[in-house]
């Protein structure tokens, strides 16, 4: 059965992907921007990350996804260098992380983090300067992302007057102002509308298509599905599962149907074939037993109801989620 | 990541200094500090100005004409030099008249008549004059009240209090004079007689004789003292202000992926500081340009000197107390989570500061002693209570060196700390850490 989701092996799967990446490095391949291992960060009593690792290679979008209070952000202050962890290694682009790293990074905390008296173009310009930028390459390129993101207007405003949705893409354009190699978001589509996320999505993809590699957490895994390649997963400071997104889902396997019907749904009840089910009144989807055929599933159906669709499906990342912490928990 | 920039030092240097000075409310201040306190000073001398320019008349009432006179003189002679002395410069054309005006009648503040016949009825009638407003006032020279030195004076208003030293100490001068001259002694004599002394105190300052400069030790002394007391509790705040607010924004996030948090904290405390000291630089510039035709005059007339090495110390002592405060500011605002909490340790962070300025009088009066020169190594008092003893006498070079020494060392150590505290209290928000909890931090810091 699948069993990927145990912590145990989820640290195995990064050791292993570490271990291949020393000998990729030797081959004369890319090496990741970004391992940790086990890292670990105690607050008091409390034990915000515990024992994580984890893998990035270069040029893919990272999902870092949990629960609020899983402990996304403080991974991914230990990443960045704003905290050190009590334990474990941080490495960055090969090398143990250290000061100089920092120049080739962006970071996008989670709540705005900007002057609020501060005309926009002035702190773009400063923190692009902070990253060792000269003044004039941070107002021209500042300039550039505003123009691309529709700021252009207000550059010579404060920060405070602008909406939170263009103080998000301010602060966006403050974390790759520089042209990181590597950029660092928290929770980048909290509290945006569709039609900024929307831009922000595609700001993101530009820079995917640039070969940058992307970081970012969120509690939505819908999102996660939709934009990454590999994932990790973490619960209570821990690493549920990590990986490559679609191995992931290829190992929980094709055990969901959505059936669409009319008639009796009596099929529904039969403890042999479905483990459970969720009635979404369009359509419900079926959760299949242990060891159930699909096929024997389908001759249930149709021999009460008439269905108008029959889908097998790979599990959602949700889904997966609540395997696996329910696994985890166990 | 231990090494700092001081490119990124001076960068938020830069940004601090630069977003402050820019602000509406630092222009507002800068312009309008100046105008209140020159407003404070300027409307009362100007009104004291428009009472005494009103001509007083006043009525000397005494059987003894001769005595009425001598009192009239006094009178007259004393608010004329008064005069000149309020208006320098004005007194020139004036005071060559000055003997001729004194035949005079009148004088420019007061008209003064003499009344030889001191009965109750003609003082029933003076009174009369006095509430009517005809004169201002009358003086009761009878000859019991002179003989008991008890003399009454009348008047419309109730007398100030500089008029009434002024007038009793006229009045002691006439009985003088008179019974000078009831004794046979002449006019001139009797001037000889009760000619004040002046003295001039020498002070030898390395076996070179130096006139002892009271009042330009004083000036100096005060200045530093208040304009000490005056940054630190303006820009102090300020400097916490600003820590506190990074930290609520968040910013810092961002800033800590960029620069350390040494870097940040040497970066605030020198933007805000410099934003200070510009603002005391305009006010101080102002200023003297206002009083620098009188300061020439009295440093030329020698009132007025202060030492090389005074101002030198006064520039590094003031520098040094302020940063050195401004970073207590810090270090607070890097604990605190509100302002309000920052208000209740205000007067503990001051504290020292008013403990330096209470003991500078035992401090002024034995610059050598033992007690003075421990108290004034103290980082904390050091910025007054050693600039104080250069002013007075220069200690030692060993002592200056290693009490600046002592200064610097602790301002660095505070910074240090306080990124500390800074690093750790910004990213857990929420509550006043317990001291315990602080401990804890700058030992994990440490690591």
């Amino acid at each position: 059965m699948c069993s990927t989701g145990s912590i145990s092996e989820s640290r195995g799967i990064a050791a292993g992907r570490a271990d291949a990446h020393r000998r990729s490095s030797i081959l004369g391949l890319p090496v990741n921007t970004v391992e940790l291992n086990k890292i670990r960060k105690s607050y008091d009593e409390f034990v915000a990350v515990d024992d994580l690792s984890l893998v990035i290679r270069p040029g893919e979008v990272y999902g870092l996804l949990g629960p609020n209070g899983a402990g996304k952000t403080s991974t991914l202050r230990m990443m960045i260098g704003i905290t050190v962890p009590d334990s474990g290694m941080v490495s960055m682009f090969g090398e143990p992380l250290r000061r100089a790293h920092t120049q080739r990074l962006g970071y996008l905390p989670e709540e705005r983090g900007l002057y609020k008296k501060m005309k926009v173009l002035d702190q773009l310009v400063f923190l692009g300067e902070l990253k060792g930028l000269s003044g004039h390459d941070a107002a021209r390129r500042a300039g550039q992302w505003c123009e691309r993101l529709g700021l252009k207007e207000w550059t010579g405003k404060k920060v405070e007057e602008l909406s939170k949705g263009m103080q998000q893409k301010a602060q966006f354009i403050g974390a790759v102002v520089h042209d990181p190699q590597f950029v660092v978001m928290d929770e980048p589509f909290s509290g945006l509308d569709p039609a900024s996320a929307m831009v922000l999505k595609d700001a993101f993809l530009e820079l995917k298509n640039a070969g940058k590699t992307l970081l970012f957490s969120t509690h939505r895994m819908d999102t996660a599905e939709r934009l990454c390649d590999s994932i990790c997963l973490i619960n209570h400071g821990r690493a549920v599962l990590e990986g490559d997104l679609g191995k992931i889902r290829a190992g929980y396997g094709k055990r969901n149907v959505q059936i669409k019907y009319e008639g009796d749904a009596r099929f529904l009840d039969d403890p042999k074939l479905v483990q459970s089910f969720n009635d979404y009144g369009n359509y419900v989807e079926v959760r299949l037993a242990a060891g159930a055929d699909p096929q024997d599933l389908l001759r249930a159906a149709t021999s009460s109801a008439r269905l108008s669709k029959f889908e097998l499906m790979e599990p959602s990342l949700e889904e997966i989620f609540i395997e696996a912490v329910g696994k985890a928990n166990a | 990541m231990p090494s700092t920039s001081l490119g990124n030092i001076w960068l938020i240097i830069k940004r601090e200094y630069l977003e402050r000075v820019r602000q509406r409310s630092f222009i507002v201040l800068t312009v309008l500090l100046p105008a209140i306190v020159g407003g404070a000073f300027f409307i009362p001398a100007k009104l004291s100005r428009m009472k005494s320019s009103k001509t007083q008349h006043l009525v000397v009432v005494t059987s003894d004409q001769k005595f009425g006179e001598i009192v009239r003189q006094q009178l007259l002679s004393s608010a004329k030099t008064d005069d000149e002395k309020a208006g320098a410069d004005k007194s020139k054309e004036n005071s060559g008249d000055k003997d001729s005006d004194d035949d005079n009648k009148s004088s420019n503040n007061y008209t003064i008549d003499v009344d030889s016949t001191p009965s109750d009825g003609e003082r029933a009638a003076l009174q009369d004059r006095v509430s009517s407003g005809a004169i201002d006032g009358y003086l009761w020279l009878s000859d019991d009240a002179v003989a008991a030195r008890k003399i009454t004076y009348e008047g419309q208003a109730s007398s100030g209090f500089m008029e009434k030293s002024w007038l009793s100490g006229q009045l002691d001068r006439a009985i003088l004079l008179r019974e000078l001259a009831q004794r046979g002694v002449s006019g001139d004599q009797a001037e000889v007689l009760l000619k004040p002394v002046k003295l001039e105190v020498v002070q030898l300052k390395g076996g070179h004789e130096t006139k002892a400069n009271d009042k330009g030790m004083f000036f100096a002394i005060l200045i530093m003292v208040m304009l000490l007391y005056m940054a630190v509790i303006f820009y102090g705040v300020s400097v916490m202000r600003a820590v506190l607010e990074e930290k609520n924004s968040r910013v810092m996030e961002v800033l800590l992926s960029s620069a350390t948090s040494t870097e940040l904290m040497a970066g605030k405390l020198i933007g805000v500081g410099a934003v200070g000291l510009t603002q005391i630089g305009i006010w101080i510039t102002m200023a003297s340009v206002y009083a620098l035709p009188a300061l020439a005059a009295s440093a030329s007339a020698g009132e007025i000197h202060i030492a090389p090495l005074t101002l030198v110390a006064f520039a590094l002592f003031f520098l040094l107390g302020y940063l050195l405060y401004s970073s207590v500011y810090a270090a607070v605002g890097a604990v605190i989570t509100s302002e309000q909490e920052g208000q209740q340790l205000q007067f503990i962070i001051l504290l020292p500061l008013i403990l330096a300025v209470f003991m500078m009088g035992p401090v002024m009066r034995a610059p050598d002693s033992t007690v003075a020169m421990w108290t004034s190594m103290v980082p904390f008092f050091s910025p007054i209570l050693m600039y104080v003893r250069i002013a007075i006498q220069p200690p030692p070079a060993w002592q200056i060196a290693l009490s600046l020494l002592l200064l610097v060392a602790t301002i660095a150590g505070i910074l240090v700390l306080c990124a500390r505290i800074y690093r750790i209290g910004i990213l857990m928000y929420g509550k006043r850490p317990t001291l315990p909890e602080i401990m804890k931090w700058l030992k994990y810091a440490n690591r």
